[in-house]
């Protein structure tokens, strides 16, 4: 109702202030580069083999994307199967 | 409003903010600067340095005599890959290590761990003080391999050079020369520098002398790898979109199929650079700005020259410190970031997106070659708390990549945050009483 919208316009001012300070912040500091290695190493990888198997659905759900949606944080770890053979 | 008083906490040393997050593309801002007042406007949008593609560069190689004369008063030629004796002004190149020892061919037949002479393991009990016999009058000359490869006899004014691989990590496999020259690098921190003055510390701004930067061979690992990669995980595609509710609470849902994905990839990387130093390894935000560093990588290591201590004089050097064995947790990351992003392209068609749960690598072979890589840094330290802070502004001695860390007066920069978000709070309220 327009309880709850007048209540998420006020967050405008904060959230713009945050957002402005930490994107100047970076630009300054750069705190957040780093080698971007995953783009300027030379790879010469094989095709990409693999399977796709549905199990399932998910109905009903308000979210946009899967949660822990982690295809593009190339660096965040996950859980590491070991190969002690290899 | 909340932010006020205190100003916002440091980013993380993980999470988003810091070197562990996939950096973004060069010259991006996450604001759009067209928002932005016109004097923040135009230091976002004026033109960065340029960087130089050097890989037609030439070849080099040299002996600590000069070959035509004899003199030991060799220096490297700025600007080239070239040697110069300063006596006769012969000038000669290298041998370039890529061909000479094979570097950079058959990375998919590799096998095991290989490491090149350059790259053993640093044994404890080799102290990094070296004396020479000087061959011109026999006098002793000490070199102290921490931070220097060559030193002048005081009696003779002959130049002595570590050439020899001795086991205290001092004499890498080979040395990329400096291409870029100093005004060069003073001009691109400059111009780096120029680009962030509005909210630049006052002391940083009134004692910024580029002049003062220096040249610093830093030691690496450049490692080939052939290895493979296994990603398990599930993706979402989106089957159907409908709203429910009517009026202010109409919501948005969404049906999807879930699907198990797994994904193998084999590959081969050739010449990812690793710190050798500990300490440059270190790339903790909170305390040390040597993510500034790493940023500049990489080179053009296929045309580093084989190992030659006059390319090191007039320039500092920083001592390896680390073995292979140590560096081996960060290159397995690494190789599985470089998995994860191959792999990104197969499963676009799960537009809801992936949650890879589980990843494998196999490391089938690696071959880890030293290398001393050209690098021109100017620092400021910012006096603070647990020893302040050692800002670095540094340029890639071959490509002048040039990446920086400049200390913010907190608060203009808070005030500057204040007066924005004031401002849009003001057009917030305005539409609120304008609605109500």
């Amino acid at each position: 109702m327009s309880d709850d919208n007048g209540l998420w316009l006020l967050a405008i001012g904060p959230a713009g202030a945050t957002a402005l300070y930490w994107a100047l912040y970076r630009y300054y500091r750069n705190t957040d580069k780093s080698h971007a290695f995953e783009r300027e190493t030379a790879v010469e990888a094989q095709p990409v083999t693999g399977s796709d198997e549905k199990i399932g659905e998910n109905n009903g759900t308000r979210e946009t994307s899967i949660s822990g949606n982690n295809v593009s944080a190339y660096r965040t770890r996950v859980e590491r199967v070991r190969d002690d053979a290899g | 409003m909340s932010n006020a008083n205190s100003p916002p906490p440091l980013p993380p040393v993980t999470g988003p903010g810091s070197p562990q997050d996939v950096p973004p593309l060069l010259g991006s801002v996450p604001i759009d600067p067209a928002t932005l007042p016109e004097a923040i406007r135009e230091e976002l949008l004026a033109p960065d340095p340029v960087a130089i593609d050097t890989s037609a560069a030439e070849l080099k190689d040299g002996l600590n005599r000069c070959p035509k004369c004899g003199a030991t008063d060799i220096r490297h030629k700025p600007g080239s890959d070239l040697l110069v004796c300063l006596y006769c002004r012969n000038e000669w190149q290298g041998a370039r290590v890529e061909e000479e020892f094979g570097f950079g061919v058959g990375i998919g037949q590799l096998k095991g761990t290989v490491i090149a002479s350059g790259a053993r393991d640093i044994a404890a009990d080799v102290a990094s003080l070296m004396s020479f016999k000087c061959t011109g009058c026999g006098a002793e000359v000490t070199v102290n391999t921490d931070n220097a490869m060559t030193a002048r006899c005081h009696w003779c004014r002959h130049v002595l050079g570590v050439n020899e691989q001795v086991a205290n990590g001092a004499v890498p496999d080979a040395v990329l020369p400096f291409h870029i020259k100093k005004d060069d690098a003073v001009a691109r921190i400059r111009q780096f520098v120029d680009k962030r003055r509005l909210f630049a510390l006052k002391a940083f701004k009134e004692q910024f002398t580029p002049q003062n930067v220096v040249g610093v061979y830093l030691p690496y690992m450049i490692v080939d790898g052939n290895v493979s990669v296994e990603v398990a995980g599930q993706g979402e595609i989106q089957t159907r979109e409908y709203t429910r509710g009517t009026g202010d609470k109409k919501k948005t849902y969404y049906d999807a199929d879930v699907y198990q994905v797994e994904r193998q990839v084999d590959f081969t990387v050739d010449d990812l650079p690793l710190e050798s130093s500990t300490e440059r390894g270190n790339l903790d935000t909170k305390t040390n700005t040597n993510n500034i560093i790493n940023t500049i990588l990489p080179f053009d290591t296929k045309n580093a020259v084989k190992w030659n201590a006059s390319y090191l004089s007039g320039f500092t050097s920083e001592k390896r410190n680390t073995d292979v064995e140590r560096l081996r947790p960060r290159l397995e990351d690494q190789l599985l970031s470089v998995g994860r992003a191959q792999v990104e392209a197969s499963v676009s068609r799960y537009g809801r997106g992936v949650r890879w749960e589980q990843e494998r690598l196999s490391v089938h072979g690696t071959r880890w070659v030293s290398m001393y890589l050209p690098v021109w840094l100017y620092s400021y330290h910012q006096p603070g708390s647990n020893g302040g802070m050692l800002h670095y502004i540094a340029v890639n001695g071959r490509t002048g990549e040039t990446m920086g860390s400049v200390p913010v007066q907190q608060w203009k920069l808070l005030t500057a945050a204040l007066t924005v978000g004031t401002f849009l709070e003001g057009i917030a309220l305005w539409i609120m009483v304008g609605t109500s």
